[in-house]
């Protein structure tokens, strides 16, 4: 983590602008699944058939800012502390889809969420050390 | 369940990681030596044919199987990526960080089965 840029190519900042990334595109991928679902029986297990939507293009457009934040993220941070915290999506897909969608979360899968988010302060407090020492 | 599910869900991991793990090299080493390198070209490209493969054998796999269970496998990268970077990147990895990871494994297994 030497001599690492500061401002908004502040790797940190990115790693979170790709976290963003990751959930937008996830949701607007399976909003544009869902909308094309019914199009073609023959070719909606292959996903072709979500090409049809907008939205899935959209996804697309934004999978490839995330790579490409993704690929200055492992610039600066070391892959054990980068790839750990980038799974808060997995928190924040769920905790969306509660929020915006209305969707049902059961005890398992709250639990799952506790899980990750101690995990993710576990991971993140020595870089948080390391920043205030920086 | 059939035999290739217990080949394919190991094939798919095991190109996941070691594409992270190139790519992590490619963009490490283009620091130093810009992306003109041979040896950058060569990583980013072993990590993107890796990341591809990973990407069609997951499809593979969807189309066969329930999205709750491939998903699960895939939480286990973190724990995985995390040790393959210690040993492979000799990245430091200590205690807090090695809980950290299978903390956030385990609970990724547990919100992608539910």
């Amino acid at each position: 983590m030497r001599e690492r840029p500061s401002g908004l190519a502040n790797p940190w900042l990115l790693l979170g602008f790709e976290i963003v990334c990751v959930l937008v595109y996830e949701l607007l991928q399976k909003r544009g699944a869902s909308e094309t679902a019914n199009l073609s029986h023959v070719w909606s297990w292959t996903g072709i058939t979500a090409l049809a939507s907008p939205l899935t293009w959209l996804a697309m457009v934004i999978m490839i800012i995330s790579l490409l934040s993704w690929l200055y993220v492992l610039r600066y941070i070391p892959l054990s502390i980068a790839f750990p915290l980038s799974r808060a999506v997995d928190v924040l897909i769920p905790l969306s889809c509660w929020i915006v969608l209305g969707e049902h979360i059961s005890a398992r899968r709250w639990g799952g969420i506790a899980l990750v988010v101690i995990g993710l302060m576990l991971t993140a407090k020595p870089v948080a050390r390391l920043e205030e020492k920086l | 369940m059939s035999w290739p599910v217990f080949v394919l869900i190991p094939i798919a991991l095991i190109a996941f990681v070691s594409g992270q793990l190139f790519l992590k090299r490619a963009m490490e080493s283009s620091r130093f030596k810009g992306f003109r390198d041979a040896k950058v070209i060569t990583f980013l490209g072993c990590g993107i044919f890796s990341m591809t493969i990973h990407f069609f054998v997951t499809l593979g796999l969807l189309g066969h199987l329930d999205l709750s269970y491939v998903y699960p496998f895939q939480g286990l990268s973190v724990i995985i990526i995390s040790l393959a970077a210690a040993i492979v990147l000799r990245e430091k990895l200590n205690l807090r960080l090695t809980l950290g990871a299978l903390l956030i494994s385990a609970g990724v297994v547990l919100v992608s089965m539910s």
